[in-house]
């Protein structure tokens, strides 16, 4: 492989790479309070793009309920990219009130809430199918302003050209994880997610309201998860309401490789993900999910608790 | 440091499971819930290729309106897949409003039974069981997927119930058993004539790359099917990628493929993965000339790659120009509904609807087909609609004894979008 070709390769790796890891941050974040994986998190990020969509004027086809529905305000895609993710966060307030509350106030096993967020997760993608069908959408052409579709880099024998949009994604993936950083480090909402993280009942004993601080994090989780989703959607287009679900397996990947509930490691394993992808060689792209897995299994195997993960430590 | 860890904590009084055990669990259950995707509308138990009751008659069978003729369409609502079967679905209800205005099967109307197939083959085994042995059609128009065909068409083979493919076009189709025929032409037929419409738009087209989504059998075989063409042509076969039908990314694949500088991208893949991969070679600069497969010959590819859609080739069994009158009839249905072009799949929907309306009156003509038992209906339907000719929305189509479809007419079109790029339309070239 010759250095244009792999530095090309590099930059897509960076480019969906910080996809994965604004999605995989969300997956963390419940998993760090609860210990569950909220498998709604896939069909919130499909949502987050529907809401981003709709918000910035987008018309709906004929097959659904909303049939050439259209809100009447078209908002600037930034705005709109807000908006619509505080939605998405919003539904996973829902999400957490509905499928998980009761269930955590019953003491039941973790294993049941992983199912009935799996069912919130069907149900959302069959609700979004019912209202607008299962027709693509695509954002519009002016989304991105006067920037040009692709910028190159190299000389111009030798180019690299990268879409912008792939750019633009990669930098809001840089601000969302400083941004999160100092949220949690150095906010008191940060601290007492932690202390809520670490010993939920010795938080609650201390005055934190754990409650509360469960349904911000479902918001955050949510609110990153439909912000990624509105991204993906800007530079792909919304495949359909089950856009979400490749993009979950993917997220679980990352978190597992990065080490369940550090976020630092959802980080870097979104990263590691999206660079193994872009390297696996063209005739083989079909497979590159099989390689990513395969170096997930690989991981479990060698050290079970993931790049950044902490050995399980049994107390007495 | 930034950290939240939680495995040595118990969640809310309960002990943590361990880790690998729980994302084992949650993986498997992850994936189920994607196949789940393709929900069923009914369930059933009876074992595949069950036979129906012997005395059961057509008019007996199934529930709801029950003078009618059960005609089953087994087609993918849901899924990924679901932009094509959506067509169908369309397809198919306009000419059972179509043909039952008309008087249905010598005054006794037709009722169409809908089971959606999903987009994976056990969903669509599942379909067709039901469509058999709960709703006792007396025949299928579906499924949706050649691959999907492969799974399910075996089951209605063994029942003795005729199908009609609607958009099978990979080879093998009619091959899988005596009641398998279909009216989608194959690819090895229609394919080659975008290629040769793409040289004489630009003969000095020398390198090409290939792209196809590996994971459906159709593209596998149109993609066969085109590779073959490009060499026979002369054609320099410069790279092969390959794409899941599921990836909306192709930014690694379009790269490589653009380093090797072709002439001419030929993509066989669905309207989703395709749009989105014609979207992005654009972005990142390709200007040569893009053949799309069959599986991008519907206008849903419009609202994917909508101004980059713009000279797409795309060779076509159908086209809503064709003159006759009831590809007239249809198209005008499907406007006036719609508001826009119907595509081929809606075409080849409707088409198999018909073929099953016309053999049925044939039959009637014969002996009463309300007095016939359902499975020596279903048989004689399937001798029938072998035998005869059909001017349909396709044009005039017959079928080979295997059930290979006999068509005249193919077309080449080239997406042309509106200067807003939001619509665009097939403009067929001559």
């Amino acid at each position: 492989m010759d250095l244009t070709l792999f530095l090309q390769q590099f930059l897509n790796g960076l480019s969906i790479g910080s996809v994965y890891a604004i999605f995989a941050l969300g997956y963390t974040l419940v998993f760090s309070i609860l210990g569950i994986i909220n498998f709604a998190h896939g069909a919130v990020f499909t949502l987050g793009a529907y809401f981003t969509y709709a918000l910035m004027g987008g018309a709906f086809g004929f097959n659904g309920l909303l049939a050439n529905a259209r809100i009447p305000v078209q908002l600037p895609f930034a705005v709109a990219l807000i908006l619509g993710s505080t939605l998405a966060g919003l539904v996973g307030v829902m999400v957490e009130r509905v499928a998980f509350l009761p269930l955590r106030r019953r003491n039941s096993d973790p294993l049941l809430t992983v199912v009935s967020s799996l069912g919130a997760a069907v149900a959302i993608a069959n609700i979004i199918q019912y209202l607008v069908g299962a027709e693509i959408y695509t954002f519009p052409a002016n989304t991105y302003g006067n920037l040009p579709a692709a910028i190159n880099f190299g000389t111009a024998d030798q180019q690299i050209p990268i879409r912008t949009v792939q750019i633009v994604i990669f930098v809001v993936a840089v601000a969302i994880v400083s941004l999160l950083t100092y949220l949690i480090n150095f906010t008191k909402f940060g601290k007492a997610m932690q202390a809520v993280a670490e010993d939920a009942t010795t938080s609650s004993l201390l005055g934190i309201d754990t409650d509360r601080y469960i349904v911000l994090t479902f918001f955050v989780s949510s609110f990153l998860a439909g912000l990624a989703g509105s991204l993906v959607g800007s530079s792909v287009s919304i495949a359909g309401p089950y856009f979400g679900i490749a993009f979950g397996l993917k997220g679980l990947a990352v978190i597992v490789l990065g080490g369940l509930g550090s976020i630092p490691g959802a980080v870097l394993g979104g990263f590691m993900i999206g660079l193994v992808e872009a390297f696996v060689p063209g005739d083989f792209s079909a497979y590159k999910d099989a390689v990513a897995f395969a170096i997930l299994f690989v991981m479990l195997l060698v050290r079970p608790q993931g790049l950044f993960g902490r050995r399980l430590i049994e107390k007495v | 440091m930034f950290y939240i860890y939680v495995f040595d904590r118990p969640p809310m009084k309960k002990p943590a499971p361990r880790p690998t055990a729980l994302f084992l669990t949650c993986a498997s259950l992850l994936i189920g819930c994607s196949q789940t995707n393709t929900p069923q509308t009914s369930t059933n138990t009876a074992s595949p290729g069950t036979s129906p009751t012997p005395t059961a008659t057509p008019q007996a069978a199934g529930a709801g309106n029950s003078t009618a003729i059960p005609v089953g369409v087994g087609v993918a609502q849901t899924s990924n897949v679901a932009l094509l079967g959506q067509e169908q679905v369309a397809g198919a209800k306009i000419a059972e409003k179509y043909f039952n205005d008309k008087g249905g099967v010598d005054g006794t109307p037709i009722r169409l039974v809908f089971q959606d197939t999903g987009g994976d083959e056990q969903g669509a085994i599942n379909a067709f069981n039901t469509l058999i042995n709960q709703d006792k059609v007396v025949g299928i128009v579906g499924p949706t997927l050649s691959q999907q065909a492969f799974g399910a068409d075996p089951i209605a083979d063994r029942a003795k119930v005729p199908v009609l493919a609607p958009s099978n076009t990979a080879k093998g189709i009619p091959q899988i058993g005596d009641y398998v025929a279909r009216v989608s032409a194959p690819v090895a037929v229609v394919a080659p004539n975008a290629v040769k419409a793409a040289l004489k738009q630009n003969p000095n087209i020398k390198k090409v790359a290939v792209f196809f989504a590996q994971n459906d059998a159709f593209s596998k075989s149109e993609t066969e099917t085109f590779q073959k063409t490009v060499k026979e042509m002369g054609l320099e076969l410069a790279t092969v990628q390959k794409f899941l039908t599921t990836d909306t990314d192709f930014q690694s694949q379009a790269t490589n493929a653009i380093n090797v500088k072709p002439d001419l991208i030929i993509i066989s893949g669905l309207a989703a993965d395709g749009g989105n991969l014609i979207k992005q070679l654009r972005e990142l600069g390709y200007k040569g000339v893009i053949i799309g497969g069959n599986g991008l010959n519907t206008s849903n590819v419009f609202t994917v790659c909508k101004a980059l859609c713009d000279g797409v080739l795309i060779a076509q069994a159908y086209s809503p120009e064709y003159q006759n009158e009831i590809n007239k009839a249809f198209r005008d249905a499907y406007r006036a509904q719609f508001k826009k072009e119907p595509p081929q799949f809606s075409a080849q929907a409707f088409t198999g609807v018909q073929v099953f309306v016309e053999s049925l009156k044939a039959i009637n003509a014969q002996s009463k087909v309300s007095e016939k038992p359902l499975p020596e209906l279903r048989t004689k339907l399937n001798e029938q609609l072998l035998t005869g000719k059909y001017d349909t929305p396709l044009g005039e189509i017959s079928f080979t004894p295997e059930g290979e479809i006999n068509q005249k007419d193919f077309y080449v079109a080239q997406i042309k979008m509106d200067a807003d790029g939001v619509n665009g339309k097939f403009e067929f070239l001559k």
